[in-house]
């Protein structure tokens, strides 16, 4: 999806409404709430104009990876200042925490490389932002 | 002494075993947790020629176990009200603490004792203290 909100809170509050719209989350505030606690104590804008909000919380069933861009970017509160123009959001029911580090450590790798970032900003469709990602798992 | 600031280095999965204390010392002094894995070169070589794998194969499986380390801390330290920010870096450990310790006015680091972290004793720029 693209984003339209400016700033983190706004923007994971755009997430969160999507999730909810589509039925991939069932709690709102709760959701909410878990993203903005973490997003509190760390910043989760990991650089290189990529931001990955995640939390572990009975908001959703499984867990679920919902991809954003913003073309202006958005501050993130990243440490090397720069605003993120690509946007993973991880949540994770409670009881899979391995599959939620897996996840998160799983991507992490992946967005360190220059080239995926440049895909995923061009990509022009969800199809080809999981082929991007299915690619480069392996 | 104030601490704002720490440092947690982290080698490999062995060093879970020091998440709880390094955390509980963050909380008592109400200091943000840095959380550093570095992907060593040397390292990578030294797997690929016990194992002989592909170094490509290593280094991959290195770099998402360091992510894994880094958000095993940092579920923990949310749980317990800890500031995090989790880096991981490619080089000389030493030259990458170092670098941290000027660059994020770092007050202390915190390590695992064990052969591999002796070097950090000795070189580091800031106190550290063994776990």
């Amino acid at each position: 999806m693209e984003m339209n909100a400016t700033e983190k809170l706004s923007a994971i509050r755009e997430l969160v409404e999507h999730m909810v719209a589509n039925k991939i989350a069932k709690d709102r505030d709760q959701l909410f709430e878990a993203l903005a606690k973490r997003e509190n104590l760390e910043s989760t804008g990991i650089g290189e104009g990529v931001a990955i909000p995640h939390a572990r919380t009975d908001a959703v069933d499984e867990v679920v990876l919902v991809f954003a861009r913003s073309r202006p970017g958005i501050d993130f509160s990243a440490l090397d200042g720069k605003p993120s123009h690509i946007i993973f959001l991880i949540a994770s029911p409670e009881n899979k925490k391995s599959e939620y580090i897996m996840t998160l450590a799983k991507l992490s790798r992946l967005l360190r490389h220059g080239p995926i970032r440049e895909q995923l900003k061009n990509a022009r469709n969800p199809s080809e932002v999981l082929e991007i990602i299915k690619k480069n798992e392996e | 002494m104030e601490i704002n600031r720490a440092l947690l280095y982290l080698i490999d999965n062995s060093d879970q075993r020091i998440f709880p204390l390094a955390i509980q010392i963050c909380k008592f002094f109400n200091c943000q947790l840095f959380v550093l894995f570095v992907l060593e070169e040397h390292r990578v070589s030294k797997l690929a020629s016990l194992t002989r794998e592909n170094t490509k194969v290593i280094r991959q499986r290195m770099e998402e176990e360091g992510w894994e380390m880094l958000y095993l801390v940092e579920d923990e330290a949310v749980e317990n009200g800890v500031r995090t920010s989790l880096h991981l870096e490619n080089g000389l450990a030493i030259n990458v603490i170092r670098k941290y310790v000027e660059n994020y006015k770092i007050d202390l680091i915190l390590i695992r004792r064990r052969e591999e972290t002796k070097k950090v004793f000795v070189a580091s720029p800031a106190p550290v203290m063994g776990l």
